[in-house]
């Protein structure tokens, strides 16, 4: 029984600091809308988390209604994955369909006199959206295995990175290559265009000054 | 009674490396794109003092058809106690690393000198890499574990380069598909322009050679 407690405060301190690690800050001003958006590659898992920080410094006291926001998540089609309608906090996960960027718009509700609404934000896409911690306890692997298969984990996707970017690049390639023997090609028409005009003038005058008898 | 509490003592050192490990982990951040109207700041919360903060940005200029070159935003970092850490003025990208030296939250703002709204495309990282003398009443601390936290940052910090080498061709892209439309868009407009020049010319020239070009000779 006291192994079991002894084993019980590590796991509660590691739940405390991983709610505590890394998520950004910022400010909404009420009636405002603010938009964070994040580019997500076909298939990848992503998970997110977002929260109001209660300005009231006593944690017993509820969040009041002016601080309640809106959040939604949008795809780069236009579905909506999540919907938190005047909530305090909330949470979205999913898989990206397709390649693109994804969307998530906070508006706040408008309030006289205006004030500021500090949200929490948290967003991880790829590999740190998978929760490790799970992964460990459940196949009971040595955590210094579980490090190491993350670190892999990143190699592999830095490696796949290093690929699109080969691709886009490649792409980039091809649309200056294009513009570049675009500009030869509109050069060499402005040249004819030049010329045609300068002979439809040239014919149309003669014509004209043939008939008035001048020439 | 020492055994059973040396085998007490170890699994609670597991658990402790173990939420050690995973917490360290989890720190990371991913590129994030945000509008600056005029000011945005988003701050993040360093929690070792000594720990590295990295992280770039780069300015996405969508409309660069017909305006001209975007001067740049200013980009500023402020420590919690208030000082500036960083003040850059007029960039359109910029990559920055520091040691904080104090815990806390760092404020990083960007601001938008133009009216027109840009798009910025960041990516902030905080990594710490435990050191033999945080843990030393431990003896069971294993030194690989530093090790791998060194590699963890240092995957961070690739990751961190691909990010804005991928934020910089996005941007490289828009300017490439801008100077293909203005080819197009201004030869033609040529075109146009040097058709209605020359009739006008036709037109002036068949008016000075009216009817009245008998009577007086120009």
């Amino acid at each position: 029984m006291p192994r079991l407690i002894l084993l019980l405060i590590p796991t509660i301190t590691l739940s405390l600091l991983l709610l505590l690690s890394e998520s950004m800050r910022f400010d909404l001003r009420s009636g405002s809308t603010k938009c964070i958006t994040e580019d997500l590659k076909r298939e990848s898992m992503t998970v997110g988390r977002y929260s109001v920080i209660n300005p009231i410094t006593d944690q017993d006291q509820p969040l009041p209604q002016s601080h309640h926001i809106t959040a939604r998540v949008t795809s780069p089609r236009g579905n909506s994955y999540h919907y938190g309608d005047t909530v305090d906090s909330g949470s979205f996960a999913f898989t990206a369909p397709e390649t693109g960027d994804y969307m998530v718009c906070f508006w706040a509700p408008s309030h006289d006199p205006p004030l500021i609404v500090t949200i929490e934000f948290e967003w991880n896409a790829g590999i740190d959206a998978r929760n490790w911690s799970n992964v460990a306890r459940k196949g009971h692997i040595d955590l210094m295995e579980i490090e190491l298969k993350r670190l892999y984990e990143t190699v592999r996707y830095i490696h796949e990175e290093m690929f699109y970017l080969r691709e886009r690049e490649e792409e980039m390639q091809q649309l200056n290559r294009a513009t570049n023997s675009k500009m030869a090609t509109f050069s060499f028409l402005s040249i004819m265009v030049c010329l045609g005009v300068v002979a439809l003038q040239m014919w149309h005058l003669k014509a004209f000054f043939e008939r008035k008898k001048l020439l | 009674m020492d055994g059973k509490s040396c085998r007490r003592l170890q699994s609670a050192n597991l658990c402790l490396t173990f939420s050690f490990l995973l917490h360290f982990a989890t720190q990371s951040a991913s590129a994030l794109s945000i509008t600056v109207n005029k000011e945005e700041c988003v701050s993040e919360t360093v929690l070792f003092p000594g720990d590295t903060v990295s992280g770039n940005f780069v300015v996405i200029d969508h409309d660069i058809f017909w305006t001209p070159q975007h001067t740049g935003i200013r980009f500023t970092i402020t420590s919690p106690v208030g000082n500036q850490v960083l003040d850059v003025k007029g960039t359109s990208g910029h990559k920055f690393e520091f040691k904080a030296p104090r815990s806390g939250a760092y404020k990083f703002c960007f601001y938008n000198p133009v009216a027109a709204p840009e798009i910025v495309s960041f990516y902030i990282h905080t990594g710490h890499i435990p050191h033999q003398h945080d843990k030393a009443t431990d003896e069971h601390f294993n030194p690989v574990n530093v090790r791998i936290a060194e590699l963890r940052e240092a995957l961070h910090s690739v990751t961190a380069e691909q990010k804005y080498l991928k934020a910089r061709e996005v941007r490289h892209r828009f300017t490439n598909e801008s100077t293909r439309n203005r080819v197009i868009f201004y030869t033609l407009m040529e075109y146009v322009l040097l058709a209605i020049a020359s009739g006008l010319q036709v037109v002036y020239i068949r008016r000075l050679f009216g009817k009245s070009i008998a009577y007086n000779r120009i």
